[in-house]
């Protein structure tokens, strides 16, 4: 529990306003950690807490960044963009933090994004999937470390023109704004790359009863099924498609989120064959890989994520930078972080100085024998697309 | 001679004075030491406590509870938000806010004022949770993501120019907005209005024997409270250039419950104290620990079973009889 002491002096240094903070060599470097620590997203968090803590320590245990000690400060945000916002801003304001990381979802790293362009600091996210974060709502002040959602799909479309080139595809998401939008944004990329689209349906979010669908998806004789539900959604469609024989000579593909350990053994035999498209599988087999997942387990005693993986990542991505710029000034920083490039547990990753989006090798996994193994690898620049960020 | 309750209220007057005085001296302080994030979350406390007097006027004086406030809040603060995006005026968001509020407020209004009691609290719940989610599921609002970039807007007050990116400016603007917004309730509370609003919680069967129609009393509470709630919420988005879908969420329209019962209910004043306690609360524990939504919920729960008046049940009494006193000698 030492980011519990770190925080009460932290915060005891602060309530006494101690102003007069000449920086020595020797005065930590902090970054402050915004994450949900609680609530519905507080398994990512954790997860988030354990790849930064990890990093930290062998970052520290290596001498630090330019000799200073790095210091982790956390906050939790409940996954609440009004809370996040309030906790980004005690972080700057208070504990003088350097850089900010750790949102989740989409709205806070927006909002924090916003907040840290106010105070004139950094921030990263490490976990985020919406495009908009590095397109359309881009900020000079936000990178993002983690593969986006559209890089997901890209590599997705890519291994399935490969597979099944001029494949028929159709298409079932959950029935809401965002299950519109990942459907919508994996027809693109797979129309591009030759796939011809049979049709589409969009069923309410908890479904009880998908048959009432499978008399469409027979008569569009798909060969290939992509779908974005998630959760228990993905157990009763899958479930249901076996039973009505549906799956025989059918590949299933998805998001991310579709099929995940979480629901994998409730699904069973028939998430067999599923594929999708990650920036990270514990199953990477390379030296650097195989080393952080055996020292992450050796402290969490349970394999990294993709949200563990990419948070340790950024830890060595902020030292690089800082390194390179000799300080932790913003603008410096900001220089060093334009199309740096660093080792990550999946490889090399360069951080585009167009739009502040980590380029990085896709994988494509596939369940078998009721497990992901990685059947396919995209390169970076492949999977990246258009750099479509206009304000920097 | 006043009656019991003009006496009490006075009392409320007193604490809502000593509030004022607390916050300009925390102001001043502030200033001085060039603080910014201490008067940022003082500024929401006070935004806050808006909503929170708008659920008081509900549950302290007609007697109704709503857990659905956080859908006007809301509305204030997505409209003042796009007000802002298309012209950054404080007197343009803040008249489309009320008008918005007043006409949003009628329909809920007469929806939810078909039905008493829990089915009263379950309706206010059910529109708010639909319109959260219409918004959490609209491209054109900023779905899930929300809205950013609300530009920081200059608050023209006729003699000069308050910048809302100034933490000690911005909390003025707002703790003036919010004690007219106290005052403006605790004057319509004591007009006949008011009393017919008292007398419908205490027993609204005998109302209408007294010659008053219930259904337009209870009416225009519900639209007052509706635009009280409205009208906090616009601050929102000029605090913090954002808005996002959780501002129309459940937990929202909840805080402000547990802070009236918190506060006390029915005494006006007690919102306010009640949303700053538990806004600076809930900062400093949260800092500490993961579990603070725990320690949050057994404070609560001790606070209604030890002090089922609120903060207020043990303060106001004490000011009430000193003013008697005073009054006496």
């Amino acid at each position: 529990m030492t980011y519990k002491t770190t925080i009460l002096a932290a915060l005891l240094s602060a309530t006494a306003l101690v102003s007069a903070q000449s920086v020595q060599a020797a005065d930590p470097i902090k970054i402050g950690v915004v994450t949900p620590l609680s609530g519905t997203y507080a398994g990512i968090g954790q997860q988030v807490r354990w790849g930064l803590d990890l990093a930290t320590k062998e970052v520290n245990a290596a001498g630090g960044i330019m000799g200073r000690p790095v210091e982790l400060i956390y906050e939790d945000e409940e996954a609440n963009p009004s809370v996040a916002v309030q906790k980004a801003d005690k972080l700057f304001q208070v504990n003088k933090v350097d850089f900010l990381t750790g949102t989740v979802n989409s709205g806070s790293t927006l909002a924090v994004g916003q907040v840290a362009e106010r105070a004139g600091k950094l921030i990263a996210t490490t976990v985020s999937f919406a495009d908009s974060i590095t397109a359309d709502k881009c900020s000079p002040n936000v990178f993002r470390v983690n593969a986006r959602a559209g890089q997901q799909s890209a590599a997705l479309a890519v291994w399935l023109s490969k597979e099944k080139p001029k494949a028929n595809v159709f298409y079932l998401g959950p029935d809401y704004e965002m299950g519109r939008s990942t459907v919508a944004a994996f027809k693109a990329s797979a129309e591009k790359v030759g796939a011809a689209s049979t049709g589409e349906v969009f069923a309410p979010l908890d479904s009880k009863d998908y048959t009432q669908y499978f008399g469409q998806m027979r008569a569009a004789k798909p060969q290939v099924l992509y779908t974005s539900v998630a959760g228990n959604d993905t157990v009763r469609l899958l479930t249901q498609m076996q039973e009505f024989g549906l799956l025989n000579n059918l590949t299933v593909v998805g998001a991310s989120g579709t099929v995940t350990a979480q629901n994998l053994p409730a699904i069973g035999k028939a998430a067999e064959g599923f594929v999708t498209g990650v920036g990270y599988s514990a199953e990477i087999d390379t030296p650097e890989n195989k080393k952080f997942v055996a020292a992450f387990k050796a402290a969490n005693k349970i394999d990294p994520d993709l949200y563990g993986a990419d948070s340790y990542g950024l830890i060595y991505a902020y030292k690089a930078a800082v390194e390179k710029a000799k300080s932790t000034e913003t603008d410096k920083v900001r220089t060093a972080f334009n199309d740096l490039k660093w080792q990550t547990p999946q490889g090399e990753k360069t951080l585009r100085a167009g739009d502040h989006q980590a380029v990085q090798t896709m994988y494509v996994v596939r369940v078998t024998g009721g497990k992901f193994s990685i059947v396919g690898q995209v390169a970076g620049t492949d999977a990246i697309g258009p750099d479509a960020c206009t304000r920097f | 001679m006043a009656d019991a309750l003009t006496r009490s209220m006075r009392a409320s007057h007193v604490l809502a004075a000593v509030l004022v005085v607390a916050s300009l001296g925390f102001a001043a302080f502030g200033a001085a030491s060039g603080d910014t994030f201490y008067l940022r979350l003082g500024t929401e406390a006070l935004i806050f406590a808006g909503l929170a007097l708008s659920v008081d006027i509900l549950l302290g004086y007609t007697g109704l509870l709503s857990l659905g406030q956080a859908l006007y809040f809301g509305l204030g603060a997505y409209l003042s938000a796009l007000v802002l995006m298309v012209t950054p005026s404080f007197w343009a968001a803040m008249g489309a806010t009320a008008i918005g509020a007043v006409v949003v407020g009628t329909i809920g209004g007469f929806i939810a004022n078909r039905v008493r009691g829990v089915y009263f609290a379950l309706i206010t719940f059910g529109m708010a949770q639909v319109i959260a989610k219409v918004v959490y599921n609209t491209r054109a609002l900023g779905a899930s993501d929300g809205l950013i970039g609300v530009p920081v807007i200059d608050i023209n007050l006729g003699l000069f120019k308050i910048s809302s990116a100034s933490p000690v400016g911005f909390f003025l603007v707002v703790l003036t907005f919010i004690i007219i917004l106290y005052a403006l309730a605790a004057y319509l509370l004591d007009t006949p209005f008011g009393r017919l609003l008292i007398a419908l919680r205490a027993n609204e069967r005998r109302v209408p024997f007294l010659g008053y129609r219930t259904v337009t009393a209870r009416l225009a509470a519900y639209v007052i409270a509706a635009v009280i709630a409205a009208l906090s919420g616009a601050l929102y988005p000029m605090l913090r250039g954002f808005v996002s879908p959780e501002l129309l969420f459940f937990a929202t329209s909840g805080n402000a419950v547990i802070t009236v019962v918190t506060g006390g209910v029915g005494t006006l004043v007690g919102a306010l104290y009640g949303s700053i306690l538990l806004t600076l609360f809930k900062s400093v524990v949260g800092s500490y620990t993961e579990h603070h939504l725990i320690v949050i919920g057994l404070l609560f729960m001790g606070a209604v079973i030890f002090l089922p008046r609120g903060l207020m049940g043990i303060v106001r009494p004490v000011i009430e009889r000193r003013l008697n006193r005073g009054a006496k000698s």
